[in-house]
């Protein structure tokens, strides 16, 4: 796959640089989408990784924008003054680049105490609303932070964050009248709910 | 992560039962490459879950035998191979070839 | 995946992955180690049984534990992987909650460790959520009939921390000496803490 053994290294570099900056890897594509033609172009699918990797850590004020370029030529044996580190800036994001939480402008659809259902969406692929809650009427409990969709962000269809709600359901409603009697709260994501009489 | 605490003592962590964190030395390794390629931004942690998401519900309907880190690694798996980054075959090839390995091979030499 | 690949063993099928990665530069075996340590030994239930010991014995943290649990234990410093929002609920003699995750096998990390077998098991995933007082009943804890149950799903990112009934005996012991008689079941709701 990494036809030299510098492409291998650059890959790694740029994903440990996105870590490095704590940005997500949503935001490490816009950076490859930023590059100038000539970082994008003239130095193949890697280079544009590794310019990416440089683009990010020094827009993240990790290291001063020159710092690459001097320390290449250093190392070709010019004598190039290396810029010194910079104050690091710290970036407003969510502590974690696998993390799920986002803020969303948009105010909660439901609010707590409203009924609502879990609708019967049953499309193919990936989704967080199990079976047994499918077309059920239940109580929102909680409003949960907004978060991304996994049905269509694990499909690279976007992130869709919406807010997440804790729903409550009694176990009679759930699985008849001779079941146990217990509360049962479950987190559903908005676009899985709708309002009930 | 946690300060440091002892290993030994009062202060040891609990183990429930007795129960080992993993069963198996690969079953770590494993988990710890899910971890580790989800931190380095390889993939996202809500990509890997609907991966294994769906690997446990299939075993679910077909109640085959349970093996919760077959799933884990079979999800893993599918994500590096969608995305192309490792695809099945070339593991499939690789533990090919360390099967034919003699059997009192040192395994240490493969971590280098 | 081929079915034929699936038969070659778990074993070697993850060690020729990393092998795979660890050429490609996409993993580093020193890092697979830390982390497996990090999981075996330093991140544990011991966190969450600090969380709860601290609870019993600081009614002000108590309130702002259940009121605002992601906050309380960020300043614990336990908030990290699969530990980002966490809502605490309070067992009593009328009220007691369990946790499970239907779907996978979402849990606390950091405050609990890795989740146990039995939690990630098929049969607890299915049956908690369908009749919770016989599973427990079978796991070792009879509740009386006056008490209410709630099950929690754990389907987002919201996790969930039981935090038990502190037993009765247990008033002389300092935060301390409260710590180890707190277990990971109870945590989750499947059992109760004992005296000792």
């Amino acid at each position: 796959m990494f036809s030299e053994a510098w492409e291998g290294r650059a890959f790694a570099l740029a994903l440990l640089s996105n870590r490095l900056a704590k940005w997500n890897l949503d935001a490490f594509r816009h950076a490859l989408e930023r590059l100038s033609p000539t970082d994008y172009l003239d130095d193949g699918y890697f280079g544009r990784w590794l310019n990416g990797a440089e683009l990010i850590l020094t827009e993240s004020a990790i290291l001063a924008p020159e710092a690459i370029e001097a320390r290449a030529r250093n190392l070709r044996g010019e004598q190039t003054r290396e810029p010194s580190n910079p104050l690091p800036v710290s970036l407003d994001y969510a502590p974690s680049a696998e993390g799920s939480l986002r803020t969303v402008d948009a105010q909660p659809a439901f609010a707590v105490g409203e009924r609502v259902r879990a609708k019967d969406i049953s499309r193919p692929g990936h989704s967080r609303l199990p079976r047994y809650v499918r077309s059920h009427v239940g109580v929102v409990d909680l409003v949960q932070p907004a978060s991304v969709l996994p049905d269509t962000n694990a499909h690279f269809e976007g992130e869709n964050p919406q807010y997440v709600y804790t729903v409550r359901f009694d176990s009679r409603d759930l699985w008849g009248a001779d079941a146990e009697p217990f509360a049962l709260t479950i987190e559903l994501f908005e676009s899985y709910l709708e309002k009930a009489a | 992560m946690t300060v440091p605490m002892d290993i030994e003592g009062p202060a040891a962590p609990p183990r429930s039962n007795g129960e080992l964190v993993f069963a198996e030395p690969w079953e770590s390794r494993a988990f710890a490459m899910a971890v580790a390629l989800c931190d380095a931004g390889a993939f996202t942690w809500s990509e890997f879950q609907a991966a294994l998401i769906a690997r446990i519900g299939h075993h679910d309907e077909t109640s085959s035998e349970w093996c919760y880190y077959s799933h884990w690694l079979g999800a893993l798996q599918d994500v590096l191979d969608g995305q192309g980054t490792v695809p099945d075959d070339a593991v499939t090839a690789r533990a090919r070839e360390l099967a034919q390995r003699p059997a009192d091979h040192d395994h240490a030499h493969q971590h280098r | 995946m081929s079915e034929s690949a699936d038969r070659i063993p778990a074993s070697l099928r993850t060690e020729a992955l990393e092998q795979l990665l660890t050429e490609r530069g996409l993993v580093d075996p020193k890092v697979l180690d830390t982390i497996i340590t990090t999981y075996e030994t330093y991140v544990g239930p011991l966190n969450g049984a600090k969380v709860v010991a601290k609870a019993w014995t600081d009614p002000s943290y108590r309130r702002w534990l259940l009121d605002d649990g992601t906050a309380a234990i960020r300043e614990l410093g336990y908030l990290g992987v699969q530990t980002e929002h966490v809502v605490v609920v309070e067992n009593s003699a009328t009220s007691h909650h369990v946790v499970v995750c239907t779907l996978c096998s979402c849990y606390p990390w950091q405050l609990l460790g890795l989740p146990p077998s039995w939690y990630k098991s098929p049969v607890y995933r299915a049956r908690i959520v369908r009749e919770p007082r016989e599973v427990l009943s079978e796991m070792g804890l009879e509740l009386a009939d006056d008490v209410q149950i709630t099950v929690h799903d754990s389907t987002s990112e919201v996790r969930w921390l039981v935090l038990p009934e502190r037993p009765a005996g247990t008033e002389n012991l300092s935060e301390e000496q409260l710590v180890p008689l707190i277990t990971r079941e109870a945590m989750v709701g499947v059992a109760k803490v004992d005296a000792r």
